[in-house]
């Protein structure tokens, strides 16, 4: 009698494991795009988080921050150009620069991943991607993907995340800034980008996801580029806020965007 | 007897003459615009009330907070059952009425968002904001090809 007691308990935990991946598989396709809002036939996703969760109540501790978004067409006809892109981040999060170095946008243009990171990576502040459709006369789209290196910068006298994306095949650079702005309502910060014309007719923006995260010393103190804090109230183990917002404003015109909520929790 | 019949069949004809333009379905688009006019004005209505709730929460006013959530779920049971009072266009009607169920559950969460805050329980309402921001998104993700702006949920209408 034992054996078949032996066989029905590996069995059961057999069943449990793949019960676990079945409800892992669905809670990760579920959230592979995060939230997601449709506007006529386009399609704007956004997804994100903060790292670590766990958060001081009463002041900013370092942490990394993670968006992951995108446009796409309900029927996967091409993509509208993108002329200006915007992200919004929580006010309970705070961008330093003050003393991590500034690389100049001269430096990036024209530069592989490799010579980019040669020449600045002290300014360096995030990775990432950015996939782009792009659509030449008389040729079926295609999509390219672009690595993505984010350095600490300067457009105009404002702080900014200058952008460096390229691929090795086909051999793609380009460099945009985002400028740093105040945000609007809970988004106390805002990343801004104007595509400038001169990338062409032909790239369309697709999907990007961008981790922002540098820790680096200044006048020998600990500093971290991107902070945060859970400010909730001592009878509360979580908090929600209003965590990211993207939005796009396309060649027509029109714009596009969605929000997205998420929860800190208090250490 | 024959006064009788007509009497009756005046009656049914009575009853179900309104029903018979309610049963035309409207399209998608009539749909949307139609719930679309019913939820701008509720949604404004709601971060009306709400406003300040986070601050009452983060200075433990959970009374005030709990009264803020009181009239935001009073809007929105007002405003579920008016969008359910709207005939569906008759090819969406499964995903409509899946998206009712989340908007239903997002209901009793939000009611007990409000109880569990009425009665100090800092902890359980906690559970309940999260369930309720998570039904809300489940919702959206029915509804998505529907391209609503004002009756899709957005957490930030919360305060």
């Amino acid at each position: 009698m034992s054996p078949v007691v032996v066989r029905d308990v590996r069995w059961r935990g057999f069943l449990a494991a793949v019960l676990l991946l079945a409800v892992l598989a669905v809670g990760l396709t579920g959230f592979a795009y995060g939230e997601r809002s449709q506007r006529g036939n386009l399609i704007v996703s956004l997804d994100g988080e903060l790292s670590p969760l766990k958060l001081p109540r009463d002041r900013a501790a370092p942490v990394s921050v993670r968006l992951d978004g995108g446009l796409q067409t309900a029927d996967r006809t091409t993509l509208p150009r993108v002329t200006r892109v915007e992200l919004g981040l929580p006010s309970e999060a705070t961008l330093s620069t003050r003393g991590l170095p500034i690389c100049r946008q001269q430096r990036l243009r024209n530069a592989t991943a490799a010579e980019a990171l040669s020449a600045c990576r002290p300014a360096l502040v995030g990775r990432g991607w950015i996939e782009t459709q792009v659509v030449l006369p008389n040729q079926p789209p295609f999509a390219v993907r672009t690595h993505l290196l984010a350095f600490n910068g300067r457009v105009g006298g404002r702080r900014a995340v200058v952008m460096h994306a390229s691929a090795v095949d086909p051999p793609t650079v380009a460099v945009i800034p985002f400028v740093i702005r105040r945000g609007e309502g809970r988004f106390g910060t805002a990343l801004v980008a104007n595509l400038s014309p001169a990338l062409g007719p032909w790239p369309r923006f697709a999907r990007f996801e961008v981790t922002l995260a540098r820790r680096y010393s200044y006048r020998g103190k600990s500093r971290s580029y991107v902070s945060a804090s859970c400010p909730i109230p001592r009878r509360f183990t979580a908090g929600f806020f209003s965590f990211a917002k993207a939005t796009f404003k396309l060649a027509n015109g029109k714009e596009i965007s969605t929000g997205i909520a998420r929860s800190c929790r208090a250490r | 007897m024959l006064r009788l019949i007509s009497i009756a069949s005046l009656a049914a004809a009575l009853l179900l003459a309104p029903a018979a333009p309610a049963a035309e379905a409207p399209t998608r688009e009539d749909y949307v615009e139609r719930l679309e006019a019913i939820c701008k004005p509720d949604n404004e209505a709601t971060q009306r009330v709400m406003k300040g709730a986070r601050a009452d929460i983060k200075a433990e006013r959970l009374a005030a907070a709990a009264a803020k959530f009181a009239k935001a779920t009073e809007i929105f049971t007002g405003t579920v059952r008016a969008m359910k009072a709207v005939p569906r266009p008759s090819a969406d009607r499964p995903k409509l009425s899946r998206w009712f169920g989340y908007l239903g559950d997002q209901e009793g969460y939000l009611r007990g968002v409000t109880d569990n805050l009425r009665a100090n329980r800092a902890v359980k309402a906690q559970r309940l904001i999260a369930r309720f921001i998570h039904s809300g998104n489940l919702a959206n993700s029915v509804i998505l090809p529907f391209g609503f702006d004002s009756c899709e949920f957005k957490f930030s209408r919360y305060g």
